[in-house]
């Protein structure tokens, strides 16, 4: 029976007048275009912007919440000083004015900075401004800076900055148009939220194949045409396998690997020589090939030289020297890793891993693309087209946050150099600034000249021998988190899961201030949370706090906010300036280099202040060199300003487009007073599109080197060649076995490490946690997942995400569970070698056998963030970082739990065992106490009119 | 289903109410065909108490609306909804049946009070079955969705209505013999279609599973796919209750359901027929059991409604409604 | 015409994104806002949602796969939620969108009761059922851009996995679809004839075709002869 239809009048629309503005997102690190309207004074709708290069008009759970972000009761209102007498961490402050809070700040700064700069830590979490912050350490003369990149994902940065001059995470990212194959290694959700999401829409219409290789099976994964289930921590073993399949057929790009990368450079072979395993170079320290023409050694090689891939030859001295290739192929080629014998280790089959790599290998030499583009390479040479090996790749913190995440990031960009398949048409291709040379040539600035005066450059870069490291002569470290000292050479982006247990540990020494912006380190941004909290509450033998003093930037009442002396509220996405800047992590996509900004839709309703005006205030206060004049007046009134008229070199600022004075420049030029009036008339973005003849083959296309020259994102114009054997890893491998001729580490640990990990080609070890102990003890991997709808900790706080997530299981095979006795609602004992936690379980199918994981971030401190304390967020829900120790348990505490290469974080290295709870033993644990509790409304109206 | 309390009291009170306002109209039409004389006011009495126990039942389900102000527009959809017949109809029965009340109280003539007498058991029965139908009428509940409602709701109305009216005229001279028998007959009757429902109840006509829900029944890739293959919930996309949880995803403890299971049992049908069989006149005893059938009649309630399950249960993670 | 949305499960990554969006424009709308939201900050997180996204796993491991599945009404062609309605407040208009008309409801449950799909939840403040409208007051707004005339579920979604138009005409991208990917109705058994459509999985790109085994003995050497070849050749 069909319903009968009716006509009615429907309800009038509010009529107040509509306003529309464009801005950035700030729900996450994706910065997504949106446009906002309003009605009357009223935030009525945030959606995303058609036009923006990032969303093309998508928008994801979190930003469609944006008004209940806005909404939250957690919002900081005044500047917060810890109440005297009451102790660190319980959370009771007095309200204070701004003027004296700056007073406090600019007294105590001022005095470190006279006496010993390095004293000031400053540290910022998941934040956008790095290129400000970095630029605000450099300038006030401490190398005590770093952002989240070393528990987050440098080993994907420094693995690909090391090795193909540009990386996964925010540097690049797969051709969604073109590729026909795509392999997804351990990727959630990504910063590349919705890029990602539209990307795998554009696959699937395509009918290209999309696989997976994740341990769990949700988000993309669900949706994959193929999943692997992969062992966690094996991935480079399995990508390993496929390069000895590849190698094994023979199937591999002759052209590509000879003309872009160092596969026929030289290596010398000279055991125990000082130079054994460096290249073999001529006078002008080119390195050599052997030329199959002229069967001559040569450091000029021209678009005509022949490279000899493979070979032993014998250099001038009479030494004897390898090509690259031949050295890798002779490992790889080794039985070791033939499919059969990885396969029980990666929990993948042999037929499997050796169809993956056909299959590859088909589309890539089969499936060739070819466009009617014409280029010049690197040396002149001027093709009539582009090929592309239409085979591309993504990965992320399933690779990464392992302690063998680098050389695993490493073996699969070798692959990607096997099928010829990066930056050319369907490849994973580099998002401007990138490429870059592999490395970048920037060296950790470590110390001023005197105090009062700027670092010569940026406190982070990319060491190339042990000369580069921030030690001093002795081998001690000279940051507070010991980035760049002998236990993590490379750690490019710093290791902020380090300092507070340094700090306190006074170890390598102590400091006086802890300056933390947009970071959560009392909870979830820290290893052994609970520790980490009785840390930053620690005295020593004269009542004083081991970290005298502790700054707190943020917007809302996090965890971290409890442990604060100072209190500096932020304002919202909605009410301040921001540059999303070039300069920092790009927003661009492959064939578009582009910035953004954010500008103030809404007057904050409350007493705070955008952070970036208070670093720009501050820096004029203590006559920062780059913030003052020469007669020591301030030069920018406020952040607004100092964006217009700040240039790092002449023509560079923050922001790239409508420069020059009549903003008619992209990119370079002089600044312009009207920068941002340009930018919200475009809705608050730039966009820069590459001519075709730009697009491909970057890291050796002439025009492309001469324009990224120009636009100032690299020093010269030559070919960036990419490292399949890494020099800058065998320097300090030479270090380690004594035979350096430059610093060596003293310590014998040090040394074995640097032996072992230093593997100057891509080589898989079992994740460091899991090497100390027998596998039966804890015989599960324990890793966490992001949710979609959740970022880190700071969505709990919105009325309408945490309705979908408030609470969280840990996640365990159906067939392991029945196995262990174990259902779904039980409670049950995590136990790691470390300490153990109490939350409840749930099976599923799509869980790797060895496997158990959660949703990252969704318990909270009790009081925090606005919630009630008696929210499922503080009751129900656990915390996985009480589990994971932020030191290994061999070396005395002297190694961190990190990837001993880079510094990364290993938060997935985690083992634990699972046990049933006993009858009546409920309720999450540890259980942590509760902060003072915020009034927050029992009932929210949103939109009643 | 969520079982709510005015729901209950509703469909119980008014059902009894509804019952015994039948018997008593039947009665009526029993004296002008067959010689009998006996005393008229108590079952007037009855009939006065039958109706009150109506209106109470309707009073107990405007409770349960959330928007109560708006009530006077239920009868605006009277040619598809039950629940606008039944408010209609329940109106017309009340003013009839009192009308018929008044006639026998004030002796009007014999004819008119048949013809108002056939009216009310008429909209009596009407009424019950448009109370029923509602639930019937509902494809989504497959312990509704049959024929079995309706019948058990007129069963159990004249039945507890019968056994109201033995309690009432208990304590008169009237003889109670034949309507002793005529309850304890309803009784059985009801007891039989109550075992024949609960036995549909077990069965596994009309199961709705998870796999349909999904449309995943012949496989994930739809067309040309792989065979039936098992499907399960893995996270229902809400950490804490909703609307449709509190509604439809409640279930009764076993322990609870089986209480009720013999509540009602002893409580609707057993003790009643013990009552009834023993025949000795006694208030207390009188007064007792109809104490007793209500507190049966709540649990045969509730049961209908905790026992149902709505197709929405598929989605929250159930494998078969 | 017979509005509706198709819902494409090859795509879906459940990311929740439609459910918000949905619950952001309607919040907000003067159709039925606002979506009251119960202990918004409480021990029992709880609102009124139109549009929700729930997930599900098919078959065993290793060959399980898991299914994102988003549910809001299907604006059914024979909606007893409609009949039903005694107040008469629940009604389908002439485009086949099914509404509830807030000023009649008196809150009674009946038409959730009948709604086999669980696409209409109560709200406690206002006592009124409430329920997709398909953006009603979006889609024929001429105040807005023809692109943004669509739901704000559909505008929203990542994956471009939602569709919004009118099925009875055939050349329209939903009807389209719906064709070609063998779209689907939900619970046919029960016949409420729901308009929506949801799109299974695709069935995966072909495999290639393994290429017959290589014996890995003197493989270095086949390398390096092939190498000679592709760089001198
Ligand atoms: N919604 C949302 N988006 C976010 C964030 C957020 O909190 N919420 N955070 C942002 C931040 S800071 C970051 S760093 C990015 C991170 O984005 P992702 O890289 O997606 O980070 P995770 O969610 O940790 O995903 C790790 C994935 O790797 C899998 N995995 C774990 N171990 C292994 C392994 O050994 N091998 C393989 N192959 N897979 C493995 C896990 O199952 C999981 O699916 O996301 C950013 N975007
Ligand atoms: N177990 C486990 N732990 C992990 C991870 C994991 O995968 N598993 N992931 C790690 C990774 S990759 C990362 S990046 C870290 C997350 O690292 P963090 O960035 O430390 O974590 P967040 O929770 O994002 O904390 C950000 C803080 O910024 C504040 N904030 C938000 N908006 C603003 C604003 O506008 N202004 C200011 N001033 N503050 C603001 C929030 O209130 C919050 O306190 O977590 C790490 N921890
Ligand atoms: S992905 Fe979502 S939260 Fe992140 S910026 Fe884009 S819209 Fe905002
Ligand atoms: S927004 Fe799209 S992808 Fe996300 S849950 Fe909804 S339908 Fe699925
Ligand atoms: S889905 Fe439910 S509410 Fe929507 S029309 Fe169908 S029956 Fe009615
Ligand atoms: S709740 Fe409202 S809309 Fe639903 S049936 Fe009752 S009166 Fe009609
Ligand atoms: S069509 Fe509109 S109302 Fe319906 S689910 Fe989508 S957004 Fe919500
Ligand atoms: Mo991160």
């Amino acid at each position: 029976m069909k319903t009968p239809i009716e006509t009615r009048q429907l309800p009038m629309p509010n009529d107040a007048p509509k306003r529309i503005e464009y801005s950035t997102c700030y729900m996450c690190a994706c910065r997504c275009g949106i446009k906002v309207t309003f009605e009357g004074a009223k935030l009525r709708f945030i959606q995303g912007n058609r036009d923006h290069p990032v969303n093309r008009g998508v928008l994801c759970a979190k930003g469609s919440a944006g008004i209940m972000k806005q909404l939250s009761p957690a919002k900081l209102t005044k500047p917060l000083k810890r109440r005297a007498g009451t102790e660190r961490g319980a959370g009771i402050f007095d309200e204070i004015e701004w003027d004296e809070a700056l007073a406090i700040v600019e007294a105590r700064l001022r005095k470190i900075r006279d006496t010993d700069p390095r004293k000031l830590a400053f540290f910022t979490g998941r934040d956008q401004m790095q290129a400000l912050t970095g630029l605000w350490a450099q300038q006030y003369g401490t190398p005590n800076w770093a952002a989240h990149g070393g528990f987050c994902s440098v080993n994907m940065a420094a693995a690909g900055l090391y090795t193909i001059g540009y990386s996964f995470w925010e540097f690049g990212a797969p051709d969604w148009d073109q590729t026909r194959y795509f392999v997804l290694w351990g990727v959630a959700e990504d910063h590349a939220s919705n890029p990602i999401k539209i990307g795998l829409d554009k696959l699937k219409r395509r009918g290209a194949k999309f696989v997976s290789i994740n341990p769990v099976r949700t988000g993309y994964s669900a949706i994959a045409d193929e999943w692997i289930a992969v062992r966690p921590g094996t991935d480079g073993l399995l990508a390993l396998a496929i390069v000895n399949v590849l190698l094994t057929d023979g199937t591999i790009d002759y052209a590509f690997l000879a003309r872009y990368t160092n596969a026929p450079w030289l290596v010398i072979c000279d055991p125990g020589a000082a130079d054994d395993g460096l290249f073999a170079r001529d006078h002008e320290r080119r390195p050599i090939v052997h030329d199959e023409v002229g069967g001559t050694l040569t450091g000029a090689v021209t678009f005509d030289t022949k490279p000899a891939l493979f070979g032993t030859f014998t250099l001038a001295d009479g030494r004897l020297a390898k090509t690259s290739l031949s050295l890798a192929a002779e490992r790889y080629l080794n039985p070791q890793y033939a499919p059969e014998n990885v396969a029980a280790r990666c929990g993948v089959d042999a037929a499997t891993i050796r169809r993956l790599a056909r299959e590859m290998a088909k589309v890539a030499f089969e499936e060739t693309i070819t466009l009617p583009i014409e280029w010049t390479d690197a040396w002149g040479h001027v093709h009539d087209s582009v090929t592309g090996r239409p085979v591309a790749m993504y990965a992320m913190r399933g690779i990464s946050a392992h302690s063998n995440g680098f050389h695993t990031c490493r073996a699969l960009h070798f692959v990607q150099m096997l099928l010829g398949a990066l930056d050319g048409p369907g490849n994973f291709r580099a998002r401007a600034p990138f490429p870059k040379p592999a490395p970048p040539r920037q060296l950790p600035a470590t110390a001023p000249a005197h105090p009062r005066a700027p670092l010569a450059g940026s406190p982070l870069g990319f060491p190339m021998r042990p000369e580069d490291l921030a030690i001093d002569a002795d081998g001690t470290p000279k940051r507070i988190d010991k980035a760049f000292s002998w236990q993590a050479p490379l750690a490019a982006h710093g290791m902020m899961h380090m300092v507070i247990a340094n700090a306190v540990a006074g170890d390598p020494y102590p400091i006086d201030t802890l300056m933390l912006f947009m970071a959560n380190m009392a909870w979830n941004s820290s290893m052994n949370t609970a520790g980490t909290r009785d840390m930053l509450r620690a005295k020593d033998a004269n009542g004083e706090y081991r970290i005298p003093f502790i700054i707190v930037a943020d917007a809302f009442r996090s965890e971290t906010v409890g442990f604060a002396d100072l209190v500096l509220p932020d304002t919202t996405y909605l009410e301040r300036y921001d540059a999303i800047s070039l300069l920092d992590r790009p927003i661009s996509e492959a064939d578009t280099i582009a910035d953004a900004i954010r500008h103030p839709l809404m007057p904050p309703d409350r007493d705070v202040r955008p952070w970036q005006d208070v670093l720009v205030e501050l820096a004029s206060r203590l006559g920062f060199s780059a913030f003052v004049n020469p007669n020591g007046t301030r030069k920018f009134a406020d952040y607004r300003d100092f964006i217009v008229r700040y240039e790092k070199s002449p023509g560079i600022g923050f922001l790239g487009g409508w420069r020059g004075a009549d903003g008619k420049s992209a990119l370079v030029g002089a600044p312009n007073p009207r920068q941002w009036e340009a930018y919200i008339a475009n809705k608050s973005f730039f966009e820069f599109h590459l001519p075709p003849a730009l697009q491909y083959y970057r890291f050796a296309n002439r025009r492309y080197l001469e324009f990224a020259k120009k636009a100032g994102f690299i020093a010269d114009i030559e070919p960036i060649v990419m490292q399949i054997w890494s020099e800058p890893l065998q320097t300090f491998r030479l270090a380690g076995l004594q035979q350096y001729a430059g610093p060596r580490p003293a310590d014998a640990a040090d040394r074995e490490r640097l032996v072992k990990y230093f593997d100057p080609l891509p080589f898989w070890y079992p994740p460091l946690e899991s090497q100390d102990r027998a596998d039966d003890a804890y015989p599960l991997h324990a890793i966490t997942q992001r949710p979609m709808v959740m970022y880190h900790s700071w969505d709990s706080q919105n009325a309408w995400l945490r309705q979908i997530i408030a609470d969280n299981y840990l996640y365990m095979n159906v067939q392991t569970a029945a196995a262990a006795g174990l259902a779904d609602e039980d409670w049950i004992w995590v136990e790691s070698a470390h300490s153990r936690l109490r939350c409840r379980l749930k099976t599923m199918q799509g869980c790797e056998p060895n496997t158990v994981w959660t949703w990252n971030a969704i318990a909270k401190q009790p009081g925090a963030w606005g919630l009630a304390a008696d929210a499922p967020e503080a009751t129900t829900a656990f915390l996985l970082n009480h589990l994971i120790a932020e030191h290994l348990p061999g070396g005395a505490g002297k190694f961190s739990n990190s990837d001993p290469v880079t510094g990364q974080a290993a938060w997935f290295d985690l083992r634990v065992r699972v046990t049933k709870c006993a009858a009546g033993e409920s309720g999450v644990s540890p259980a942590i106490e509760s902060l003072p509790v915020q009034d927050a409304p029992a009932r929210l109206r949103w939109g009643n009119p | 289903m969520h079982a709510a309390l005015s729901v209950i009291l509703f469909t119980v009170l008014s059902g009894m109410g509804l019952g015994a306002f039948a018997i008593v109209a039947a009665d009526e039409l029993a004296r002008t065909f067959s010689a009998r004389a006996d005393a008229l006011a108590p079952w007037n009495v009855a009939g006065a108490i039958a109706l009150a126990l109506v209106i109470a039942g309707l009073c107990f389900s405007t409770l349960h609306l959330a928007n109560p102000k708006n009530a006077w527009r239920s009868a605006a959809r009277f040619r598809t909804s039950w629940l606008s017949r039944e408010a209609v109809f329940a109106v017309a029965f009340l003013a009839t049946a009192a009308a018929f009340l008044g006639a026998r109280w004030m002796g009007v003539a014999a004819g008119a009070r048949v013809v108002l007498a056939v009216l009310t058991v008429g909209l009596a029965w009407v009424v019950i079955v448009c109370t029923a139908m509602i639930y019937a009428s509902l494809k989504p509940i497959r312990a509704w969705h049959t024929w079995r409602v309706p019948l058990n709701y007129l069963l159990l109305a004249h039945a507890s209505g019968a056994v109201l009216i033995v309690a009432i005229l208990d304590g008169t001279a009237i003889a109670m013999q034949p309507l002793r028998m005529l309850a304890a007959g309803l009784l059985l009757v009801a007891a039989l279609a109550k075992w024949e429902y609960r036995r549909y109840l077990a069965g596994d006509q009309r199961r709705v599973t998870l796999e349909s829900a999904l449309g995943v029944a012949h496989g994930v890739r739809g067309a040309g796919a792989p065979a039936t293959v098992a499907a399960r919930l893995l996270d229902v996309g809400h950490s804490r209750g909703t609307f449709l949880t509190r509604e439809f995803v409640v279930t009764p403890t076993p322990v609870r359901q089986q209480a009720a299971v013999i509540a009602m049992w002893l409580g609707v049908y057993v003790l009643q027929l013990l009552w009834l069989w023993q025949g000795t006149r006694n208030p207390i005893a009188a007064a007792l059991a109809i104490v007793v059938l209500l507190s049966g009649l709540l649990a045969e309630r509730w049961l209908f409604f905790v026992e149902a399950r709505h197709t929405v249960r598929l989605y929250h993670g159930e494998r078969r409604v | 015409m017979k509005l509706g949305l198709v819902i494409d499960l090859d795509t879906c990554v459940g990311c929740h994104a439609c459910a918000t969006a949905c619950k952001e424009w309607n919040g907000a709308s003067a159709i039925s806002g606002p979506l009251t939201d119960d202990s918004p900050y409480g021990a029992d997180p709880t609102g009124v949602w139109f549009n929700r996204v729930r997930h599900y796993e098919v078959g065993e491991f290793p060959g399980c796969k898991t299914i994102n599945f988003p549910m809001s009404c299907l604006h059914c062609e024979d909606a007893a939620c409609v009949s039903v309605c005694p107040t008469g407040a629940s009604y389908k208009r002439e485009d086949g969108i099914v509404l509830v008309d807030q000023d009649r409801c008196m809150g009674c449950n009946l038409c959730a009761w009948a709604c086999p799909y669980g696409a209409r939840e109560l709200d406690p403040a206002s006592g009124t059922m409430k329920k997709c409208t398909l953006c009603v007051d979006r889609i024929y707004d001429q105040s807005l851009p023809v692109e943004e005339r669509e739901p704000a579920c559909v505008l929203a979604c990542p994956t471009h996995a939602r569709h919004f138009g009118d099925f009875d005409d055939p050349q329209s991208k939903v009807s389209q679809l719906t064709a070609s990917r063998n779209g689907f109705g939900l619970l046919g058994e029960l016949d409420y004839k729901p308009v929506n459509r949801y799109l299974p999985p695709r069935t995966p790109p072909q495999a290639a075709s393994p290429a017959p085994a290589v014996a890995s003995e003197g493989a270095l050497a086949r390398l390096i002869a092939r190498a000679r070849a592709a760089i001198t050749g």
